[in-house]
């Protein structure tokens, strides 16, 4: 399966509750862009090396809430994740869900309030498919 | 997916001093008890527990036999002997599951009185839940009672509901700790959250601790009797009944019943910062306690609630408090300090409207000029571009239930319905599905 093909049938999917993600990629630990659906920002590589910091110890994501979770132009404010495996982020009515998994990283991005926890489950279960593959 | 017209949920809250359980929609809990339990050390009480699931057991770190858990104010209140009691919410968190589970019963078997079978639950949570205690949960509410639907909601996003607001920062003043937390468009910034262990136990003990450093002991309600004198006629004599076979936590836990209703009903926050030397002279009030001794009690008044913004005083004048207090977890700090803390650590885009909507509820909050003080000493050390307001709810028992009314309000919202967590989405893809849905 192509790298496209996940983000297309696998994130860019309906979800359980109606509707669908904003955007959605799939990058590597170094930013590059494995695959990602059309309207997906550009991410720079200072953003993506905040990143992966924010899944590292010492601070986890921690100075990332303090300065806010960047992803292309729009600024996400960050709330509850998983410590070293899940970063969430919110703005305004939408927001943002990446799953760090051995090599990439998994970004779904929406924009109703109401989608927030089907994103998660969505993007968190393509993240942990690709853990179990050893990706 | 859930959803329907007639939910008629049920909304939990287990906090530190009492829980909270009703139905969703109305205004206040219907049922409210201590959120404490007893059992006893000796007799048929001690009986091996047959679960059904033994997934449980292994996790539960007690290798003694299973007790019969009993809670509710009737069992609580009656003299036991060899009965220990022990508070379910601890140092922040639960203490069992066990525990949970004896609240849960009692709160719809005994009081509600509701088959939970056929009701969604709203469970109230601690901001800082650990994951798999959030999981034990959701495993005991789904396989043991069988609940068709839930939802787990941070106690500072309801009490945020509760109060109008989708931003503000909530600070709990409860009985455990006090405990701030950012709220963001009904999320709980996690980072922000910051804990202190001055809440209404500490000050309670506090309260004995001067009242016994004066030579008053504080007697338990049922360790004597009043009965009318034989030798003067119209008046009351106290005969000791005594505490013999009364275990130590029994009778301390009513104790501080006492301690807490002095500490209630003439605490008051100084206006300005409080010394108890400077103020020795300071008119007294009196207070009767249950078994008629009248005491008089001065400046201890206004020295008890200020541990909550002079925690130093906790190594002077109250020594020995913070050991029984808290032992481990949250520091004792001043519930300024906790707040600033909780602001530095969100984002700073959100600081100033944070500084603007600071919601102060929890039983501590019933203190009736807490609000202004800490209005104007948070306005002294706040930066100077920031706009310091502090907001309480008018109301005494919004103020205590702020987290109930919260949950009644979000269960009861048309656009909720459809975040329930279903009996069938359990099945499917396990209790870890929670923390996706309801981060």
């Amino acid at each position: 399966m192509s790298w496209q093909t996940y983000v297309d049938d696998h994130l860019m999917c309906a979800l359980p509750n109606g509707g669908q993600l904003a955007a959605a990629a799939i990058l590597g630990h170094d930013g590059g862009v494995w695959a990602q659906s059309d309207s997906f920002p550009d991410i720079t590589g200072e953003q993506v090396t905040n990143l992966m910091s924010a899944f590292s110890p010492p601070n986890y994501d921690g100075t990332l809430a303090q300065k806010g979770l960047f992803l292309g132009g729009n600024k996400y404010l960050v709330v509850a994740g998983d410590q070293g495996e899940v970063i969430r982020g919110k703005k305004g009515s939408g927001g943002a869900t990446v799953k760090k998994t051995s090599s990439a990283l998994v970004i779904g991005l929406y924009s109703d309030a109401h989608q927030a926890g089907d994103a998660n489950v969505v993007v968190e279960q393509l993240g942990d498919y690709l853990i179990g593959q050893g990706m | 997916m859930y959803g329907g017209d007639e939910t008629n949920g049920i909304v939990l809250d287990c906090g530190s001093s009492t829980t909270r359980a009703g139905y969703a929609g109305e205004d206040t809990p219907e049922a409210l008890f201590p959120s404490v339990t007893g059992f006893s050390t000796v007799g048929s009480d001690q009986i091996q527990r047959q679960d059904s699931s033994n997934k449980r057991q292994k996790t539960s770190s007690a290798v003694e036999p299973s007790r019969k858990l009993k809670t509710g104010s009737a069992v609580l209140d009656f003299r036991h002997e060899n009965f220990e009691v022990e508070p379910v919410f601890k140092h922040g968190n639960y203490t069992s599951i066990e525990a949970v589970e004896a609240l849960w019963e009692h709160a719809w078997r005994d009081r509600l009185r509701v088959n939970i079978e056929e009701h969604p639950v709203m469970m109230a949570e601690p901001n800082f839940h650990p994951k798999v205690a959030r999981e034990q949960l959701l495993e005991v509410l789904f396989e043991t009672h069988k609940a068709p639907a839930a939802f787990m909601a941070k106690n500072a996003v309801l009490a945020s509901y509760a109060m109008g607001r989708q931003t503000s920062l909530m600070v709990d003043a409860g009985h455990d700790g006090t405990v701030v937390a950012a709220v963001h468009d009904g999320y709980v910034l996690k980072h922000s959250i910051t804990q202190s262990c001055i809440g209404g136990a500490a000050l309670s003990q506090c309260m004995l601790k001067s009242l016994e450093a004066k030579g008053i002991s504080v007697k338990p309600r049922f360790a004597f009797r009043r009965e009318d004198s034989k030798t003067s006629p119209g008046q009351f004599e106290v005969q000791d009944i005594g505490l013999k076979g009364l275990t130590d936590s029994f009778c301390n836990f009513h104790v501080e019943q006492v301690a807490a209703d002095i500490k209630e009903s003439i605490g008051r926050v100084s206006d300005l910062a409080f010394n108890a030397s400077e103020n020795a002279n300071i008119p007294t009030v009196s207070y009767e306690l249950p078994d008629g001794n009248e005491i008089q009690v001065g400046p201890e008044r206004f020295n008890v609630p200020e541990v909550l913004f002079q925690p130093a005083l906790l190594q002077s004048t109250f020594a020995g408090v913070l050991d029984s207090a808290a032992a481990n977890g949250a520091p004792a700090a001043s519930i300024l300090d906790v707040i600033q803390d909780s602001i530095s650590r969100s984002d700073v885009d959100v600081r100033r409207e944070l500084y603007n909507s600071i919601l102060l509820t929890g039983g501590c909050s019933l203190f009736a000029t807490l609000r202004d003080r800490l209005e104007r000493e948070l306005g002294d050390v706040a930066p100077q571009t920031a706009k310091v307001k502090v907001t309480s709810p008018a109301n005494g028992t919004e103020r205590r239930f702020a987290v109930w009314i919260g949950g009644s309000i979000l269960a009861s919202l048309g656009s909720f319905q459809q975040m329930w967590m279903s009996k069938k989405e359990y099945e499917e893809h396990g209790a870890a599905l929670m923390h996706r849905k309801a981060p």
